[in-house]
């Protein structure tokens, strides 16, 4: 069964040293993080096609967790386990939930964030919640011996059909989130992306208010093969709107970003995916009413 | 790719592909009785081991992970004195796992007793799991035979066990 299968080689750094200089020497390696996604494939083992494997698992600059006076800054090794126990004060309530409803305790705690972010064909939920949080990714390109370090924000990863748009060279070494903390958030998953992501749609939520008066709201609808829809003008709509919303503004919120999923995307998608996206909306909208209603 | 790692006890040296999963590995290799898996993408939760003492889908594994790595299938376990505990937790209740998916199920519950022994045993990462961790942690395991009532109950009288051998011991 397993005959003419190579065996890859793996490639295991120690430092970033080392990792820069073997994605120089190896340019059609596979980084390797937790691998649960990679593994998770129906095509994954035996195929006669397999990369080189760069493992991250031994680079202890991508496993560490810091904060500063302004960021907590999370490296892309961490895994979801281990952010859940850098503790509630510091970790933002948006990310706390995605993480926690994220697969179960025994697969989190091989998942890492790096991986996640980077998955290639889907996205996958920690995508929409970083986005609504307005983190900003560390992303290091290997140019031979040297390397370009720049912080991005996480929407440039993505195109708007959720499309990785890092290079081969390009490696994601570093999340920063700001210590800003949402006065409402809001993370509803319907499906399961991995199992079925053609039904799949994840809403993560963030605003910011004060006195009733919305300052941001963020918004990520995700499809995890389809789309990866971040609406900025509902953002600017919202700006300095009254809490509670009316009906009217509900709807006018929901209407907007439902025309922005037809228009961003020329594939059919699915209907129960456009009537989940459209609940999802409502219903995040109608539970920010309800939390700023008891705030009163 | 040769690998040298501890399986249920016994040093192993393997020479297998370095990104052969785990459940393949124990299959083939090893011919372990309770690996019945084949879904080849960590969905029907039933190939699970103890990999340093902690459970995962041996199918997310790869072998290059393994390493110098601690093993313990079903049968290894089964020969430990924790696993007395659930037998006896299955046997006060009246309920256990299908035979399908016993050996999974037993090893997800011995993982959330581990956190049991770790949180009361000082300040710990691992908090003692609520009721509804408890469920989801052993739906992990796809197959419907225990409900949550009787996963409950089956992990409060393992977890009554585990506390008595815990305090005699000391």
């Amino acid at each position: 069964m397993y005959e003419g299968i190579r065996s890859p080689a793996v490639h295991m750094p120690k430092t970033m040293n080392d990792l820069v200089s073997a994605s120089t020497r190896f340019p059609n390696a596979t980084f390797w993080a937790g691998g649960t996604f990679i593994m998770s494939r129906h095509d994954y083992y035996p195929t006669r096609e397999s990369n080189d494997i760069i493992s991250l698992g031994e680079v202890p600059e991508l496993k560490r967790i810091n904060r500063t006076d302004r960021y907590l800054e999370i490296g892309s090794m961490v895994t979801f386990e281990q952010m859940l126990t850098v503790g509630k004060q510091v970790l933002p309530g948006l990310l706390q939930t995605t993480l926690e409803g994220t697969a179960t305790k025994i697969i989190r705690k091989q998942m890492t964030i790096g991986g996640a972010i980077c998955t290639p064909q889907s996205r996958l939920s920690l995508p929409g919640t970083l986005s609504a949080l307005q983190a900003e990714i560390e992303v290091k390109t290997c140019l031979g011996q040297k390397t370009e370090t720049r912080w991005i924000d996480i929407n440039r990863l993505y195109d708007r059909h959720g499309t990785l748009q890092l290079k081969k060279n390009d490696l994601v070494t570093r999340i920063r989130l700001g210590f800003e903390r949402e006065n409402f958030s809001s993370f509803i998953c319907a499906g399961n992306p991995m199992i079925n992501p053609e039904e799949t749609v994840m809403l993560s939520f963030a605003c910011f208010y004060n006195q009733a008066v919305i300052n941001r709201f963020r918004m990520c609808l995700t499809f995890p093969t389809t789309m990866f829809l971040i609406p900025h003008e509902i953002d600017m709509m919202m700006h300095g709107t009254m809490l509670p919303l009316s009906t009217q503004q509900i709807d006018r919120v929901v209407r907007s970003i439902m025309e922005g999923v037809f228009s961003s995307n020329e594939h059919e998608i699915p209907a129960i995916q456009l009537e989940r996206a459209r609940r999802f909306v409502e219903s995040a909208m109608h539970e920010l009413n309800a939390q700023s209603l008891s705030e009163r | 790719m040769k690998i040298e790692c501890t399986i249920d006890n016994k040093h192993v040296l393997l020479t297998v592909n370095s990104n052969k999963p785990l459940n393949l590995i124990l299959m083939d290799e090893l011919e372990t009785s309770h690996m019945e898996t084949r879904c080849r993408d960590g969905n029907c939760g039933n190939c699970v081991v103890l990999l340093q003492d902690e459970a995962v889908l041996s199918c997310l594994i790869p072998a290059f992970r393994l390493k110098g790595a601690k093993i313990v299938t079903f049968e290894g376990y089964q020969k430990s004195r924790f696993w007395h505990d659930l037998e006896r937790a299955y046997e006060d209740t009246g309920s256990h796992p299908c035979p399908h998916c016993y050996a999974s199920k037993t090893l997800i519950f011995e993982s959330l007793l581990q956190t049991v022994v770790k949180s009361e045993s000082g300040p710990s990462h691992d908090e003692e799991p609520d009721e509804t961790t408890i469920v989801r942690e052993v739906g992990l395991n796809k197959c419907p035979c225990l409900d949550a009532h009787e996963i409950l109950d089956i992990f409060r009288a393992a977890a009554a066990y585990r506390r008595r051998r815990r305090v005699r011991r000391y």
